[in-house]
């Protein structure tokens, strides 16, 4: 299973991660931050389990590229 | 030039300070700031910066500022994207709602969204004006205006004559307003467009998030050859500090309006003392008391606060730029966290702290911070620790000092020691 974890808040709107991986990611028109797309929010941790393991990769590469680091992938 | 004589009398220059964070702010109003510059959420040139203000806080700054009619500025000046125009227009609602001053922009898309709202519109100086057709061309939308920081002052001059000979006039229908950086940090890029941070961190100081990879040392080898250049600094990307005290007068001469202070990444207390220094610097200027004896203790002051070394900037026209030689600060002194604020007696005048680490003891210099205090220096003259008339308090002890301004449970305490540099 992956585990993708995105804390909005910090977000600086780069886009980095929609490039990256746009099948989980999306830029919110209405506050310019990134969306983790059918997230849960817990306390400003929006978090996804997701068992399809092809998602892993993208969501690696958005994790490398967001310039304040505010992206988790795990797989467990 | 022009002489500086000749212009007293006219309207003095504007003191613009930078505020991060409440405490900052405070330092700047408390100091004597004309007018103040911020930003909120991510799109400002400090989006990385670990605290900023929110959109929730502009009402508040709105009021402080109002209260002691210091003008206030938005800073909106990053490159935009298609999904950030929404929020930017809930910004530039917002600051039309509580009354800000003016926005401080550079993306074309916010000076129009500006307009339309009927905001005052200030050039940031990301959009490097260079010349006097670029001012006539902003001056379509913008009353003030950020000239690039490579000028000379010569060339900052020749802008300003030509807006009072074409009377080049903003919206307001006054005549358009040139300001400059005076005092603190400069890029090796031009005016703040670098791509270094983003071509090697993915992090881009465009849209706020420099990495400052250019204030590391670096060595230059020839490919060719293998060989290293023999440097006698390997800073080579990393300039020293912006500092104009020791020649105000001639940026006065300038014709310049507005002198902004840069530093919105800083320190309440640096804040505090750069504002300080340079208010009583544009007032002995505009009262004719200016002198060296002035700037040698003004630049005392300056060096005691975060600083890689000075250095004129381009304004007096020199060719190459002049390179820092440590990797941080080259302050001569610095802050050590000891305790923090637990409550005032008014009718004493009293502050009562808690002692968390180290010792405090009289003689020393204090720093106290805090959102609605600002940043406050003094001379421990008096004091008890728990209750008793001592010269020493330990890490535990509570310890009453007489105060003439209120403290509060927010506040932090710090003591100011001395700073060793090692180059």
């Amino acid at each position: 299973m992956v585990v993708v974890t995105l804390q909005r808040d910090k977000c600086i709107g780069c886009n980095y991660c929609v490039e990256m991986a746009p099948e989980q990611f999306a830029m919110s028109k209405k506050d310019g931050k990134s969306v983790l797309l059918r997230s849960k929010d817990k306390k400003g941790f929006h978090t996804i389990k997701s068992h399809d393991d092809v998602i892993y990769d993208n969501c690696e590469k958005a994790s490398k590229a967001c310039p304040v680091k505010i992206i988790d992938v795990k797989q467990v | 030039m022009r002489s500086f004589a000749k212009k007293i009398g006219m309207q003095q220059i504007e003191l613009m300070a930078p505020a991060g964070n409440f405490e900052s702010l405070q330092a700047a109003l408390d100091n004597g700031a004309d007018s103040i510059y911020f930003g909120v959420e991510q799109l400002n040139m400090r989006a990385r910066a670990t605290m900023n203000f929110t959109l929730e806080d502009l009402p508040e700054i709105a009021k402080r500022c109002n209260a002691k009619n210091v003008r206030t500025y938005l800073t909106l000046n990053t490159i935009i994207y298609d999904h950030d125009l929404s929020i930017v227009k809930t910004l530039l609602k917002k600051a039309k709602e509580v009354g800000l001053t003016a926005i401080i922009a550079m993306d074309q898309a916010v000076i129009a969204a500006a307009r339309e709202l009927g905001l005052e519109v200030h050039i940031s100086t990301q959009i490097n004006v260079t010349n006097i057709e670029t001012v006539k061309f902003y001056a379509m939308f913008a009353d003030t205006m950020v000239l690039s920081r490579e000028l000379s002052l010569r060339q900052v001059e020749k802008i300003t004559e030509q807006i009072e000979k074409e009377q080049v006039k903003g919206p307001s229908g006054r005549l358009v307003e040139i300001e400059i950086f005076g005092h603190g940090a400069l890029c090796m890029a031009v005016s703040g467009k670098c791509y270094m941070s983003l071509h090697s961190y993915n992090s881009s100081a465009n849209r706020g998030a420099c990495k400052q990879n250019c204030r590391k040392k670096y060595t230059v080898i020839d490919q060719e050859t293998g060989f290293e250049m023999e440097l006698d600094n390997e800073y080579i990307m990393s300039p020293k500090d912006l500092c104009t005290i020791d020649f105000l007068d001639q940026v006065a001469d300038a014709g310049i309006k507005v002198l902004k202070i840069e530093g919105r990444g800083r320190a309440p207390e640096y804040v505090a003392k750069v504002i300080k220094c340079y208010r009583e610097a544009i007032d002995s200027l505009h009262n004719g008391t200016y002198d060296k004896e002035k700037v040698i203790s003004w630049m005392q002051e300056l060096e005691k606060v975060y600083n890689r070394g000075f250095w004129s900037g381009y304004y007096l026209g020199q060719k190459l730029g002049e390179w820092s030689t440590i990797p941080g600060s080259s302050a001569t002194q610095k802050k050590i966290y000891i305790g923090k604020g637990v409550h005032y007696f008014p009718k004493s005048n009293i502050g009562e702290f808690k002692i968390e680490a180290y010792d405090i003891s009289l003689g020393d210099n204090i720093l106290i911070t805090g959102p609605t205090t600002g940043a406050q220096e003094l001379e421990v003259t008096e004091m008890l620790v728990n209750d008793d008339k001592l010269s020493k308090g330990q890490k535990g002890d509570s310890v009453t000092i007489p105060l003439d301004f209120r403290i509060r449970p927010s506040d932090k305490l710090y003591k100011i020691v001395e700073n060793k540099v090692e180059a």
